[in-house]
């Protein structure tokens, strides 16, 4: 039975390039006397194989309520939830790593039986968690630390077994709700680390954060969602370079642009002996040419980009605004 | 299935060991078992009896305060502290994870309720020169309610907190041992009313000649339908709760 759903899996992985797929997620709650709420509503996104996915939006937006019920942990009102090609259930959860804001294990066990506990409820056998426990907490920089109990680890200690308990069996898919809340710099570092090296491995990973640069650090594809729906999807190049600009970082001896430049700016900023300003694209040309010509020194010409801050905070001030309308 | 089963109830079992309250229970209990002696003596033949029958209530009323201090509050925490995200994300069903949790606790009081055993027999031999192992018989009937009372807390904890379910565990253990005051084996409602009087034979153990391999039986029969009954129930209440 273990071995016909593990085959099962496998095939799913490498047949389908979809590793995860919501479709028409809802989640309805009702209590007695008050209107019902609706926490996600028509939720639809799909995570390619072997691809970092990030899930945004502001706090209520419907992000953990749409991973718990991906993960088994809320009962969905409607909508289909699959892993690696199967619906979302138990068996398929042995392919998938979880590692969550905090830190939940029982403080009163060892981290060698915690690490044991995850690595056998994942389907493990007891001799290949044993020889694995080591090496995984050597990994997050936990060696020797087995036979502590969790109550004398500190918080970034804590996070740090989390990521070994999310990949103690190797998974395909990890799921990874606020990983780098709370932690400091070693511990955020740690997190991304863990993402990069999770991307090499081939493995899916889906991201909800609130740190936008860390989303737009690793991440190759987005979904925003706002108020439980989806307000935005998308590789986070497409969703960030504005089309039809041209971005310069230019150095010169003089305060001023040179004339032929000033003129055509769109907006423009100066820092440190450096001007960073953008331009229409079929100006981009004539602008070097001219800063060529006056001597200035171009130090580098791109798309021009919004940062993934400036991009999530206009997006929802004019959903906002729609709502006001 | 049953590795995840067992490996749910060992981490229980590896919980529980820490716990203070375990072992505060358990040391209660011993030196109260060795105090029983002291009690006023009896006529010849009767002072053994006075004992077993103190051991049992001792050892039941121990037995109950560990069952209840385990298990009512068990899923609550774990719910509260969100331990039982990183259990359910991964291949584990929720009845495993009920039954798991439920074995732990059961295993845990069985360590305890052989401890007690152990000492009940040691004390009796010490005071009376009698090595009293019908003793056990006693003590089994007493796990194997304290294993009833358990389920019936993973049933009630998984959709309500702690302090009800004390409360609810103790009207249901006084509730299952009143039949025989509030009905008469004739009366309709007899068969039909929730009843653990079948694993009462602290009378025959501690002053008649215990109770037949049969009965003992009958014991189990009762012991495995209540706790079905009960980790269904859970079941059923646990799988509807959004988390």
């Amino acid at each position: 039975m273990e071995t016909s759903s593990q085959t099962t899996v496998a095939e799913a992985a490498s047949e389908d390039a979809t590793a995860i797929r919501i479709e028409g997620a809802r989640k309805t709650y009702a209590s007695l006397g008050q209107p019902h709420r609706d926490a996600v509503r028509e939720v639809t996104f799909q995570v390619r194989s072997g691809e970092v996915h990030g899930l945004l939006g502001p706090n209520g937006a419907g992000k953990t309520t749409t991973l718990k019920m991906l993960l088994g942990l809320v009962r969905p009102t409607s909508g289909v939830f699959e892993i690696l090609g199967v619906p979302a259930g138990p068996a398929v959860r042995a392919k998938v790593g979880f590692l969550a804001e905090q830190p939940y294990f029982s403080p009163l066990l060892t981290a060698a039986q915690t690490l044991a506990l995850h690595g056998r409820l994942s389907g493990m056998s007891r001799a290949a968690v044993g020889a694995r426990v080591d090496e995984l907490l050597s990994r997050v920089g936990l060696a020797g630390k087995g036979d502590v109990v969790l109550a004398k680890f500190s918080r970034g200690m804590l996070q740090r077994l989390g990521i070994a308990t999310a990949i103690v069996h190797q998974p395909y898919v990890v799921v990874l709700d606020e990983p780098a809340s709370g932690l400091d710099p070693v511990g955020q570092r740690d997190v991304r680390n863990l993402m990069l090296e999770l991307r090499e491995s081939g493995a899916t990973v889906l991201l909800s954060s609130h740190q936008l640069s860390e989303v737009e650090a690793v991440c190759d594809r987005v979904t925003i969602l706002d108020r439980g729906r989806v307000a935005a999807a998308g590789r986070i190049d497409e969703l960030l370079n504005i089309a039809g600009q041209t971005s310069f970082r230019v150095s010169g001896d003089d305060d001023m642009l040179p004339e032929g430049v000033r003129e055509r700016v769109v907006d423009v900023a100066f820092s440190g002996g450096t001007h960073m300003f953008s331009v229409a694209d079929s100006d981009a040309r004539r602008v070097f040419d001219a800063l060529d010509d006056a001597g200035w020194r171009v130090l580098s010409v791109s798309p021009k980009r919004e940062t993934l801050e400036d991009y999530f905070a206009r997006l929802l001030d004019s959903s906002y605004e729609e709502v006001g309308e | 299935m049953t590795g995840r089963v067992w490996a749910l109830a060992a981490s229980v079992f590896l919980d529980a060991l820490r716990r203070k309250v375990v072992w505060v229970v358990v040391l209660f209990a011993a030196v109260m078992a060795a105090a029983i002696p002291a009690l006023p003596s009896y006529g010849f033949g009767v002072v053994e009896a006075v004992y077993r029958e103190v051991a049992l209530a001792l050892t039941y009323l121990a037995t109950m305060v560990l069952t209840l201090s385990l298990a009512a509050n068990r899923i609550p925490a774990e719910i509260e502290r969100r331990t039982v995200y990183g259990v359910l994300v991964r291949s584990v069903r929720r009845w495993e994870y009920l039954l798991g949790t439920w074995l732990g606790i059961f295993v845990t009081v069985g360590a305890a309720v052989f401890a007690f055993t152990v000492v009940d027999v040691v004390v009796g031999w010490l005071a009376y020169g009698e090595l009293m192992f019908r003793l056990a018989e006693g003590t089994f009937a007493i796990l194997l309610e304290a294993g009833v009372v358990a389920a019936f807390c993973v049933a009630v904890s998984s959709v309500i907190g702690p302090v009800v379910v004390v409360v609810s565990a103790l009207a249901f253990v006084f509730l299952a041992h009143t039949r025989s005051q509030l009905l008469v084996p004739e009366d309709i409602l007899w068969r039909l009313y929730p009843s653990l009087d079948a694993l009462n034979i602290i009378n025959p153990v501690a002053h008649g000649g215990g109770v037949s391999v049969g009965y003992i039986f009958s014991m189990l029969l009762v012991f495995v339908g209540w706790t079905g009954i009960l980790l269904l129930v859970s079941t059923a209440l646990f799988s509807r709760r959004d988390l």
